[in-house]
């Protein structure tokens, strides 16, 4: 690992002004993709500023509705949330399958949505819950927020500080886990709210998308069945040694009937 | 036999505490004072001409004290790797091709990470930067990576002696016998299948401490491997100098599974390095570089083909081979897909001729040599998949053509077709065991239950049989301290199995002491003078039998010391429970006291000094001991998915008599989680094109993992105890993954048969699975 210089900010506009200063700064949100990035010696950032300490991009609170997580919660802080796993068991779901219990103690939500991987899951709850990323300059929408592999509409020095989700009348998250990373081959979340219904795809290709056919025919009637003879388009989706886009067409129709069948199992 | 009577016993192995509380020692806990740390400089092509090395940029980075290049190991005259592989005869009688490996390649790379240089540095860090910064200029040239399509006359050649890369072409059993069968049995099924290649992943990854005394001359080496008395020798040997000059020791080593047998580049050029920079040198292999570098295993590609009567009986079995052993040979070369493999063709079925061929090959990648079983589990494979497959092309009921084929316990002693001699078991009655541990009554049940969840269940199952192998011969020293402490002495080595345990069982309760006085030391040139490492399952079987050996001649000397103590005759001396008797005036003495006496001269007769009951004793076996069993199992497969759950697993094992049924029992789960990863996980993968090498690391190699693996019922038959050595007992470390892996698939194409699905290679991914449903119904 090269050398670096490491910064503690206490609040969100200190923060922002050290990612803003250095010559190529991160943010370390958990670093449970950017530390070993650092060590295999793919990154070499010449500043990292920890958010551990931020207290605006802590807490998780409920709100007519609304859940409100704070940045830098950890994947098993939103696991563990009796809350959550009240009103939105689907996120906690989500949340517990992440990678492994390592991770899920080191790992935020904010990081793992700054970061975009393609096969997250996060960016599946976001996506197909509808959720709003909140920054320390804006709120951006799910829909506007993700935007390619790796690529998201954060600007540079541009800090989520919490994310916001909407609770659902239903919502279900199924993932088929990846042989050996565990990393999402194919995940997918769906969702009905007064909004309509949401079908988000993550692991399938190059970023989380909206299944818009399987979104109509679920907005018909959202069941199981609904989706009978839906098929998902293989053309843009990823091929590799794990599966190829075929599969993955043909394992999201079948994980988004998984997915709405557990959705209308539990009470939203 | 009293001092058996507490052998059979489960006991808690008693170096857990240290290893569950982190108190192992394992390499990377090893340091030494002044210490440099090593890196190396690896080939990234499967195959290029090295063209010219500059190395004057990373000789000038900090803290680097000394680069060494192929060119100057090859200038230095050094030995080359060594191949000790007991397969060395082509069939025509001409000897196999071993071209010449160096640790360091100078002017070509066959593989990705071959080494080609080694840094010197003051940290890790320091020599990682340095190695990075050597520039070597490549001329590329074609590869090949694929068993089958090296021996192709348009294929890449990797060595210029070595025509279509074929190292070894070999052939075992009777041909014309089979041949015959062949032309006129009633019934001739033919399989092609592969033995996917793999690869250990210990969670120690490799690594070495290498230090030189230039007062002495002495070398050490401290080096995470299971082999460390015969690789002494041949890094002796490599390096010229005396092996009584290399001091060559292990310390707790965290897994091993063949990968850690063969003798390796790095820990001899660090050796080398030593004596020339002056100070121990450290290198720990990263889990890429582990990828990279580690004896890879299986990889075997077969055609089978069985022979059958009107009625089901087996005449003739032929397996063609091809077996891929990598870029050169590793130490063990081309045993494991020629010798290897042919020795347990034919498992436990009396079949009248037996025919194994098979070609090792050369591809540009890293060495295959021995990996848990080496071909046996390969051979179970074959013969359980063809079975299964003519059951099913014959419309026989698999279990009953099993059944109708076993070797019967009649027939034994036994010479199978190959030549194995076995010499006792009851293969019918193991069966026969595991099928009605299965609940087979309740089966019907569980297929409708599976069904009702959209999910079809398939049953498998599968007997095999084994040899135990690896050296021979083995030493046992026992030693006794003044302070009570028993020092147990082994040329055997646990990577983790608990002979610290076991063996020690042996010597206790022989000796009728507490386990808990027995200090053991394994796996060092200095402890014992011999020593046949781990390999083979020969740890309890050879190394145990030798600890017996050593145990019951103390107690001969124990039986003297006691006459001369008591003033009795020594043929009146009995030992029983630690204690030594005259029958005759009914005075005893403790062992203890026995001991005690030991270490004073004048206490003993007049032929013995003090420390005469320290005993040091060879045990060498005839032959192998044939461990067998069968396992079961059922599956669940998610049609929609392709998605296997292996549901339930029952298995019967006969390693004669058990020391630690614990400690078997483990052994048993490991093989049988290895080979559920085989099965359905496991894959290593170099690029056809590039020859890179696409699973380098954990988030591409798929491990078995705790929610992959069912509970699993083990039992042991301990009705058939060997004679081939003192113990009764049969090796028990590879059996696990004879039988898992032919049991699981053949489980999973239970359950697809209704799609019409009849193979599928190995590993059952899901996509695959669901892609041969499709494909099948389509």
């Amino acid at each position: 690992m090269d050398t670096f210089t490491f910064k503690r900010a206490a609040s969100v506009a200190e923060a922002v002004a050290a990612a803003t200063a250095g010559v190529d700064a991160k943010f370390l949100a958990g670093g449970q993709t950017l530390l070993p990035v650092m060590k295999q010696g793919l990154a070499a950032p010449s500043d990292l500023v920890s958010l551990a300490r931020v207290a605006a991009m802590q807490g998780i609170g409920v709100n007519g509705g609304m859940i409100s997580i704070g940045a830098m919660m950890r994947h098993a802080d939103v696991a563990a949330h009796g809350e959550i796993k009240a009103l939105l068991p689907a996120l906690s779901v989500l949340a517990g399958g992440i990678a492994d219990p390592h991770v899920r103690n080191r790992g935020t939500i904010g990081g793992s949505l700054a970061n975009n991987d393609p096969a997250a899951d996060y960016p599946a709850a976001v996506l197909g819950l509808g959720a709003t990323v909140v920054t320390d300059r804006r709120r951006i929408a799910a829909d506007d927020f993700f935007q390619g592999m790796f690529t998201t509409a954060l600007e540079a020095g541009e800090l989520i500080t919490r994310v916001e989700f909407p609770v659902p009348e239903r919502a279900g998250y199924i993932k088929f886990p990846h042989p050996a990373s565990r990393y999402a081959l194919v995940g997918v979340m769906a969702s009905k709210s007064a909004q309509g219904v949401r079908v988000a795809v993550t692991g399938a290709g190059a970023c989380v998308f909206r299944a818009t056919a399987l979104e109509q025919a679920l907005a018909k009637s959202f069941t199981p069945g609904a989706l009978d003879g839906v098929a998902v388009g293989a053309d843009d989706l990823t091929s590799d040694r794990a599966g190829s886009a075929s599969y993955r067409a043909h394992l999201i129709t079948v994980l988004a009937k998984r997915a709405v069948a557990r959705a209308l199992e539990v009470r939203s | 036999m009293t001092e058996h009577a507490r052998f059979g016993k489960s006991q808690v192995r008693v170096e857990d505490q240290r290893f569950l509380t982190g108190q192992g020692r394992y390499i990377d806990d090893v340091n030494r004072p002044k210490q440099k740390h090593a890196a190396f400089v690896r080939s990234p092509h499967a195959h290029a001409r090295v063209v010219t090395m500059d190395v004057s940029a990373a000789r000038a980075l900090p803290g680097v004290a000394l680069i060494v290049t192929g060119a100057e190991w090859a200038a230095r005259g050094f030995g080359p790797l060594p191949c000790r592989s007991p397969s060395k005869v082509n069939r025509d009688g001409t000897p196999f091709k071993e071209p010449t490996r160096h640790c360091l390649a100078s002017d070509t790379v066959r593989y990705v990470g071959e080494p080609v240089a080694m840094v010197v540095a003051g940290t890790a860090d320091e020599a990682r930067r340095a190695a990075d910064a050597v520039i070597v200029e490549y001329a590329e040239l074609a590869s090949v990576t694929d068993r089958a399509a090296a021996l192709g006359d348009d294929a890449a050649q990797l060595w210029p002696e070595v025509p279509n890369n074929l190292c070894l072409d070999f052939e075992q059993g009777n041909r014309a016998a089979v041949e015959a069968a062949m032309a006129t049995a009633k019934h001739v099924v033919r399989l092609d299948m592969g033995n996917n290649r793999l690869t250990a992943v210990p969670m120690e990854p490799r690594g070495a401490i290498a230090d030189f005394d230039a007062a002495t001359g002495q070398y050490t080496l401290v080096n995470c491997s299971q082999n460390i008395h015969a690789n002494r020798d041949l890094m002796a040997s490599m390096l010229k100098i005396d092996k009584a000059k290399l001091h060559h020791l292990a310390p707790d080593i965290g897994g091993g599974f063949g990968a850690k047998n063969s003798v390796y580049s790095e820990p001899v050029v660090m050796l080398y390095a030593a004596s020339k920079v002056g100070c121990p040198i450290k290198w720990i292999a990263d889990r890429t570089e582990a990828f990279l570098s580690d004896t890879h295993g299986r990889d075997q590609q077969s055609t089978v083909t069985l022979a059958l009567d009107e009625h089901g009986k087996f005449l003739a079995l032929h397996v063609d081979t091809v077996g891929n052993v990598g870029a050169a040979c590793g130490t063990m070369g081309p045993f494991t897909p020629t010798g290897g493999t042919a020795r347990t063709t034919g498992s436990v079925y009396a079949i009248p001729a037996i025919l194994y061929t098979s070609k090792a090959v050369f591809t540009n990648t890293v060495q295959t040599d021995p990996y848990r079983g080496a071909g046996r589990p390969e051979a179970v494979f074959h013969v359980e998949r063809i079975v299964e497959f003519a059951a099913r092309t014959l419309g026989i009921d698999p279990v009953a053509l099993r059944r109708q084929n076993l070797i019967k316990t009649e027939q034994l002693p036994y010479k199978t077709a190959v030549g194995l001699e076995i010499d006792c078991g009851d293969f019918p009655a193991v069966m026969e065991r595991v099928l009605a541990m299965s609940d087979r009554p309740g089966y019907a049940a569980r297929v409708a239950t599976s069904r009702a969840k959209g999910l079809r269940r398939g049953f498998a199952v599968t007997p095999y049989l084994e040899t135990s192998g690896g050296a021979p011969h083995e030493e046992a020293r026992l030693a006794f301290r003044a302070d009570g402490t028993v020092v147990l002495s082994v040329g055997t080595h646990s990577t983790g199995m608990g002979h610290e345990t076991a063996l020690a069982q042996i010597a206790a309760d022989t000796l009728g002491i507490d386990l808990t006085r027995i200090r053991f030391v394994q796996a060092d040139t200095d402890a014992t003078s011999i020593g046949g490492g781990h390999g083979g399952s020969r740890g309890i079987e050879v190394g145990g039998s030798a600890v017996l050996k050593v145990a019951r001649m103390v107690i001969e000397k124990a039986r003297g010391i006691a006459a001369h103590l008591l003033n009795s005759h020594v043929d009146d001396i009995t030992f029983k429970a630690g204690v030594l008797s005259d029958t005759k005036t009914g005075q005893s003495v403790a062992l203890d006291a026995v001991i005690a006496a030991a270490g004073d001269t004048s206490r003993l007769p007049q032929d013995m000094s003090a420390g005469a009951l320290d005993t040091t004793a060879k045990f060498e076996r005839e032959t192998y001991t044939v461990p067998n069993g069968a396992h079961a199992c059922e599956v669940e497969v998610d049609p929609e998915t392709g998605v296997i759950a292996v549901d339930k697993f029952w298995c019967v094992d006969d390693f004669g008599s058990v020391i630690n049924p614990m400690l078997a029992d483990g052994q048993v789960m490991g093989g049988i989680v290895q080979g559920l990863g085989q099965a359905l996980l496991e894959e290593v993968v170099y690029d056809p094109q590039t020859g890179q090498l696409l699973t380098a690391s954990l988030l591409e190699y798929a491990l078995p993992r705790a929610d992959h693996v069912p509970r699993m019922e083990i039992a042991f038959f301990e009705g058939a105890p060997t004679k081939r050595n003192p113990l009764g007992a049969k090796g028990s470390g590879e059996a696990g993954c004879c039988g898992a892996t032919p049991v699981i698939v053949n489980a999973v194409l239970d359950a697809l048969h209704e799609y019409g699905v009849r193979h599928i290679e190995m590993p059952l991914t899901s996509e695959k699975v669901w892609s041969a449903i499709t494909g099948a119904s389509a």
